[in-house]
């Protein structure tokens, strides 16, 4: 029904409501015309237009309130998704807050470390001496198997 | 009566509608997207154990800068879809 969203629920409401008492009218006018004997051909036409306007008027009635219902569900969602969206905000700032704290620990960590190293560099130097295959034997353990990680 | 038909399939289409709400896939926080980057080689050449330690250092320090992207991919993912499952709920 994407052509009933562009008209406005008021007016929809009230077309349906006028269609519905216009058959309404309509079926009773014909209920009295049998007391108006000039009228009387006209009888039978007005009893079927009017009954037609109350069918289709209750038709109407229960589209119309499905559509609102539809309406209401779909104000509903957009309602929850506008929330979600501003969680889904909130989680991305606390986890980017999260992440630059980690981070910062780890980086000072780090920096620490290095600097154990270096002051105690020359204590084990002094009792340990390299083979050259330990660098290469590290190295080779340091590469990706998997060759360019990209 | 061609005309009727082509009229009648439009008239029906009309009526087709998507959904009209639609929720946006969250972008993930850039500190997320890096890859991690391939473990540092020691220099052939080095021949002191504290220039070995110190790579080695700085690769234990690549791990768990990478531990931490991961960790908190993880984490971002399930708030994620928590969040997402519950529309409509």
């Amino acid at each position: 029904m994407w052509l009933l969203s562009f008209i406005p629920d008021s007016f929809l409401h009230l077309a349906v409501l006028a269609i519905l008492s216009a058959g309404a009218v309509l079926y009773t006018i014909g209920l009295f015309i049998n007391f108006i004997p000039p009228l009387y051909p006209y009888k039978e036409i007005t009893r079927i237009i009017g009954t037609a306007l109350i069918v289709a008027g209750v038709y109407f009635y229960g589209s119309y309130n499905t559509e609102m219902s539809w309406r209401k569900r779909e104000e509903e969602l957009q309602a929850q998704v506008k929330q979600a969206e501003q969680k889904s905000k909130d989680a991305n700032a606390k986890v980017k807050v999260k992440i630059v704290k980690q981070l910062k620990i780890v980086h000072d960590k780090q920096v620490v470390v290095q600097q154990i190293i270096q002051r105690d560099a020359a204590k084990i130097d002094a009792i340990c001496k390299l083979d050259p295959s330990v660098i290469k034997d590290l190295n080779e353990a340091a590469k990706n198997p998997l060759g360019d990680s990209k | 009566m061609k005309k009727l038909l082509i009229f009648a399939i439009l008239v029906t289409l009309v009526g087709c509608k998507t959904a009209p709400v639609a929720p946006k896939f969250p972008d993930v926080p850039n500190e997320l997207t890096k890859s991690c980057p391939d473990l540092t080689l020691i220099d052939e050449s080095v021949t002191k154990l504290s220039d070995v330690m110190t790579v080695v250092s700085k690769n234990y320090n690549q791990y768990y800068e990478c531990k931490v992207q991961i960790d908190n991919w993880i984490e971002w993912y399930n708030m994620q879809r928590d969040i997402n499952n519950k529309i409509g709920k």
